[in-house]
């Protein structure tokens, strides 16, 4: 094995690309915005990747985790089942499009991997039910193949984004990777770039790396005295900078930064009025993905005013 | 707080903590303080600090620790992680740390309320199902998009799903949680630090 490293670049990351993925199913992000799901899939199909997904696969088992909510034990042979799922019967590699999934999939097959004990314990018992898994494949990010294909999306813009001031919001759980991730913590640029290559101006304002503060539950239990004076930091920032768009990628971090700006609002801090949406949703809005499958109709802080700038109507049939 | 004890001090406590050694290099922890200056809570509540909370651990200070505020603080964001110049995975030692204050009583509140998400998860496949309410607005949204009206989660899944729960026990410790009686939880680390302006002594 090479020397960790812990800025990669998205040849090494992949290696070539794929034809065919295993997308993970995030909870979040089909219950709460099934538009960023849609949106990753007609991005896809437009890059010429087909995607491969299961019904038999369940919730990574991460979150409530995190949240001490149970043991580890459940969580790490969940983890073995899915993966163990995905290699024996599609041999792909398993691309996540929430952070969430991502950091907890990784840390535990992680865990799994330094301690051999860990492993057979879930494998064993994974194993009634004719699982196992044996680490052939690897679990990425979709926003990694997106700056893989970045020449690829330029060329199938049809919809520039031109003079749409957009910001990124990353999310913890991609860039506090110790190892293999695309970019440094400290001051990450490749979702910038890609706002580039969609003809729209990138905004880099004072706290884009400030974590939206719902992991773990803090969302529920700290709202008040945690979460909404750190959030009010970073929309004063964002404001302050003139954003006029958020995107993520990670579906927590979505439900975090989009429906806490009315609360935000009603506690006196802001007010605040900017739209957030997953990348794959902004990438599926240049390439010309018709307006009615994005979902934008799940927004808590509406989208309205970004479409009437790009001269689009709320449930437009777009290009097709 | 009143005066220390012995009891309130544990020579093993990391140990107790890192109940599944997956954090076994804290020791080699430098004290080097980046992980408070990355951290976003930090920030808000000086009284929360990564560093001393590693320190407390390796030093024993096990009573002033279980019974802090300052512990259900983290917000998970792992950039102490991100920074630590010996990998110290400082998220996972906060989880064991949770775990333990839990099973003595502390910070119940902080999490069987969420632990009603996980009982819903073990019959659907999938966290943070909402009400019935909520599952009508889902199955619209989806539907007005296109694509099928609930997430498809097999049978298969959900079985399997919950039977990992129930073999290795995971079930039967989150309901043990409820049945414990709530201990208070206070600020421990609050006396000697700056305030930020605005904020009060407690």
């Amino acid at each position: 094995m090479s020397v960790a490293r812990r800025v990669i670049t998205p040849q090494e990351q992949i290696a070539e690309v794929p034809e065919k993925i295993f997308l993970f199913r995030s909870c979040t992000g089909s219950m709460e915005y099934p538009g960023t799901e849609n949106a990753i899939k007609e991005v896809l199909k437009i890059l010429g990747v087909e995607i491969v997904s299961d019904p038999d696969q369940s919730c990574c088992a991460g979150y409530i985790l995190t949240c001490s909510g149970f043991t580890p034990e459940p969580a790490l042979a969940v983890t073995a089942r899915n993966l163990g799922m995905v290699e024996q019967r599609y041999g792909l590699d398993t691309y996540v499009f929430c952070n969430g999934c991502y950091a907890y999939i990784r840390e535990l097959a992680h865990v799994l991997h330094t301690h051999p004990d860990y492993m057979k314990q879930a494998n064993d018992l994974i194993s009634q039910w004719g699982y196992k898994y044996e680490e052939k494949t690897k679990i990425l990010h979709v926003q990694e193949l997106y700056y893989l294909l970045l020449d690829k999306i330029k060329e199938k813009v049809v919809r520039p984004l031109t003079g749409l001031r957009v910001a990124a919001h990353y999310g913890c759980h991609y860039l506090a990777q110790q190892y293999n991730i695309l970019d440094e913590g400290d001051l990450p640029t490749f979702h910038e770039e890609i706002y580039e290559a969609l003809g729209a101006t990138p905004v880099f304002y004072k706290h884009r790396r400030m974590c939206c503060g719902y992991a773990v539950g803090r969302g529920f239990t700290h709202k008040e005295s945690v979460v909404q004076p750190q959030l009010s930091k970073k929309f004063d920032s964002a404001k302050e900078d003139g954003v006029e768009l958020m995107t993520t990628t990670c579906p927590g971090c979505n439900v975090a930064l989009d429906r806490e700006q009315p609360n935000l609002n009603k506690r006196g801090f802001g007010p605040y009025d900017i739209p957030v949406i997953d990348l794959g949703q902004l990438i599926a809005l240049a390439l010309g993905v018709p307006l009615w499958k994005l979902g934008f109709n799940a927004n808590t802080t509406p989208m309205d005013g970004i479409l009437t700038k790009l001269g689009l109507e709320k449930g437009e049939i777009g290009d097709e | 707080m009143g005066r220390e004890r012995d009891k309130d001090w544990d020579r093993d406590l990391y140990k107790k903590v890192d109940r599944y050694g997956i954090v076994e290099n804290l020791s080699e922890c430098l004290q080097c303080g980046k992980c408070a200056g990355n951290c976003p809570v930090a920030a808000l509540n000086p009284s929360y600090n990564p560093r001393q909370i590693v320190n407390e651990i390796l030093q024993g200070r096990v009573k002033r620790l279980l019974d802090s505020e300052e512990i259900w603080r983290c917000l998970w964001c792992a950039n102490c992680y991100r920074v630590c110049p010996v990998d110290i995975h400082y998220p996972f030692l906060m989880m064991q740390l949770r775990y333990m204050a839990l099973e003595e009583g502390y910070g119940l509140k902080y999490v069987v309320p969420i632990n009603k998400y996980a009982h819903r998860a073990l019959d659907a496949g999938l966290t943070f199902v909402p009400g019935k309410y909520g599952i009508e607005k889902i199955r619209k949204l989806r539907t007005s998009i296109g694509v099928e009206p609930w997430p498809e989660v097999s049978d298969r899944a959900k079985k399997e799903f919950r039977r990992i729960f129930e073999l290795t026990g995971a079930l039967a410790w989150m309901e043990n949680l409820e049945t414990l009686e709530e201990k208070p939880v206070t600020f421990s680390f609050l006396k000697g630090k700056i305030l930020s302006r605005g904020e009060v002594s407690k």
